[in-house]
């Protein structure tokens, strides 16, 4: 038995080692999901041991976002989908229309923004932003402000949520841009947490969403120069915190050395021109997207001031002469 | 019996180049993990190292990777500096292994294998300054084993059959 | 084989199982990107997040060599050498793994980008 003593203990050390490697993969898997819906490109990635389950969550993903694609389309009917088109363009002669609660809700969220934003955030402003796509899909020439001011209404008292889910056949021109990746991005992440997946990274063009890090303590998001493609101009780091950005590299054209953006300013019904990019840092998606694009039709100065009502909401501005200025609190983000 | 050593040693010589570009051939030890080979020549290190001397085998495994240099990739190329650093390595320890440890020729044939791998790589590390190709070193490690164990085996019939005759000539 | 040599295939495979094991505990994960040396210098780097098929053009010692990339992973191509080892090695795709085109002086190695999780833009 002695002569044999030596064997064993190889043996055991092997066998141990063996075990060790094989638990050592257990290491959180990534499963990564490449979507393209309202217009951008989404990536969601989870972090888990359990496959199965992570592929199921991450088609459901696909749906969500699918659902509220269409439902907030204001370019193209759906089959048996009652979307933005269906209510900006509907002629029959209806008193109300009943949409689905999704729906009703984002356009809630939009509307009781509309206060909170000062008038600033409109999403009543569809038939001005479709004079501005006109002319930047032509790349031709700027609009006239009478020719924007006559495109029809925009205000936002046209949109009337009644009980029930139901909306006034009041022929408003619905625009949900401004909220609705972030709103959306928020819901999958809720989705995602219900699901227990706390380890997640959502990220759709200027929108991104984190729950916790997979392997370290926090998430590290650069914050890409809007004047210089792929140059980070500053990193944010911390979990479960929502990185949206306004301005920066989104659709916009340039005639006669401006640059129009598709962002417009209800006032002036003009593309607003206080800063090339801001980035709003909070906890919440939905009010990240909506507060970025608030802050960007207002300058940096009201900005500063205006965000100091909202709890754990810190920003940082691109301004026009390439110089950087943070919100009070930013360094917790630092 | 100078002359019939320095013959028997020229011809092995000889034997060990063609080997070595006889492996090049066999498309499994080609490129596979960059540096395994299966070693056929070492059999032919091994033997001189067991039937003639340490210092004959140094000189039959050094000359080889010059006369392979010569004929096939390059006097002093890239390969050649990693094929120099392995063989010197690897016929130091075979010495080493034959004359402090209780190995076998089949032992010894695995440590010369191990050796002429981390040869191959310490060469490499400091001519491409790059520590990345250290991650080959597991393989070559685990690989080191089989064809140790081959080329030990081969080695241990030549010394046997050579053993007898040499001594009759 | 007598006992020593036992020992010693015991030891070696004892080795490779401690190696593999640092190996996998210090892998990195995250965003990979392939870079591309030529005599030690970057000379072009591979974001291996973008799944789609690619081919680049790197100058090498010998002359071009072709490298292409598809879902996360990197291989040589063609290349001009008298043993084509590289691109015989195949695909890559862990951050622990080389392809090394010692003719062509060239190395390819998988590599975490920035260390960034993601950018907004």
């Amino acid at each position: 038995m002695q002569k044999y003593k030596g064997y064993f203990l190889l043996l055991i050390i092997t066998i141990l080692l063996i075990i060790m490697i094989i638990t050592s993969d257990k290491q959180l898997n990534e499963y990564s999901h490449n979507l393209f819906y309202m217009d951008t490109y989404i990536n969601v990635k989870v972090y888990s041991n359990n496959k199965i389950k992570a592929k199921k969550v991450l088609n459901e993903v696909e749906k969500i976002y699918e659902k509220y694609h269409q439902l907030t389309d204001r370019y193209h009917a759906y089959d048996n989908i009652k979307n933005i088109y269906y209510i900006n363009n509907n002629t029959d002669n209806i008193e109300t229309i009943t949409i689905e609660k999704e729906l009703y809700d984002i356009i809630k969220y939009g509307i009781d923004f509309y206060e909170k934003s000062n008038g600033l955030l409109n999403i009543n402003i569809g038939n001005v932003i479709d004079v501005w796509k006109k002319y930047r899909e032509s790349k031709n020439g700027v609009p006239t402000y009478e020719e924007l001011k006559s495109s029809g209404s925009i205000n936002v008292s046209d949109i009337v949520l009644l009980d029930n889910n139901q909306i006034l056949n009041n022929h408003p021109n619905i625009d949900l841009g401004a909220i609705a990746k972030g709103y959306v991005t928020q819901i999958v992440g809720n989705y995602l947490k219900e699901q227990g997946f706390n380890k997640f990274l959502i990220y759709a063009g200027g929108n991104v969403l984190v729950g916790d890090h997979y392997k370290n303590d926090v998430y590290k998001i650069g914050i890409e120069n809007p004047t210089k493609s792929g140059d980070i101009y500053k990193i944010v780091k911390s979990n479960n915190m929502a990185v949206v950005t306004s301005g920066g590299y989104e659709r916009f054209y340039e005639y006669e050395g401006n640059i129009y953006h598709h962002i417009i300013d209800p006032n002036t019904l003009m593309p607003p021109n206080y800063m090339k990019s801001v980035t709003v840092i909070t906890n919440d998606s939905a009010l990240g997207d909506a507060l970025s694009t608030t802050l960007f039709l207002m300058s940096i100065e009201e900005g500063k001031e205006y965000i100091k009502q909202f709890n754990n909401v810190e920003a940082i501005w691109y301004t026009n002469d390439n110089t950087i200025i943070k919100s009070d609190g930013f360094d917790k983000y630092e | 019996m100078e002359l019939k050593k320095f013959t028997r040693l020229t011809m092995l010589l000889s034997l060990s180049v063609v080997l070595n570009i006889f492996e090049s051939f066999i498309p499994l030890f080609n490129g596979f993990i960059p540096g395994l080979k299966l070693g056929l020549a070492n059999s032919i290190v091994l033997m001189v190292l067991y039937l003639f001397s340490f210092k004959d085998a140094i000189y039959i495994s050094i000359l080889r990777v010059f006369m392979v240099g010569i004929l096939r990739i390059g006097l002093f190329s890239v390969t050649f500096c990693f094929s120099l650093g392995g063989a010197i390595l690897s016929v130091i320890s075979m010495a080493l292994a034959k004359k402090y440890t209780k190995l076998s020729i089949i032992g010894v044939s695995i440590v010369g294998s191990i050796m002429h791998s981390i040869g191959q790589i310490l060469v490499a590390i400091i001519i491409l300054k790059t520590y990345n190709i250290i991650y080959y070193l597991p393989w070559l490690l685990i690989f080191s084993i089989p064809t140790g164990i081959f080329i030990g085996v081969i080695s241990k019939e030549l010394v046997k059959y050579f053993e007898k005759r040499l001594k009759l000539l | 084989m007598n006992k020593s040599d036992f020992k010693l295939i015991g030891i070696i495979v004892i080795v490779f199982l401690i190696i593999m094991l640092g190996f996998r505990l210090f892998e990195k994960k995250g965003e990979k990107v392939a870079r591309v040396y030529y005599q030690n210098e970057m000379v072009l780097e591979i974001d291996l997040s973008d799944k789609s098929y690619r081919e680049y053009n790197v100058n090498g010692y010998n002359g071009n060599v072709l490298i292409i990339s598809e879902n996360g992973k990197v291989r040589v191509k063609e290349e001009i050498s008298p043993l084509h080892l590289c691109s015989k090695q195949g695909w890559i795709d862990s951050s622990y793994e080389t392809i090394v085109c010692l003719p062509n002086k060239i190395i390819i190695k998988i590599e975490t980008s920035q260390d960034l999780d993601a950018i907004v833009r």
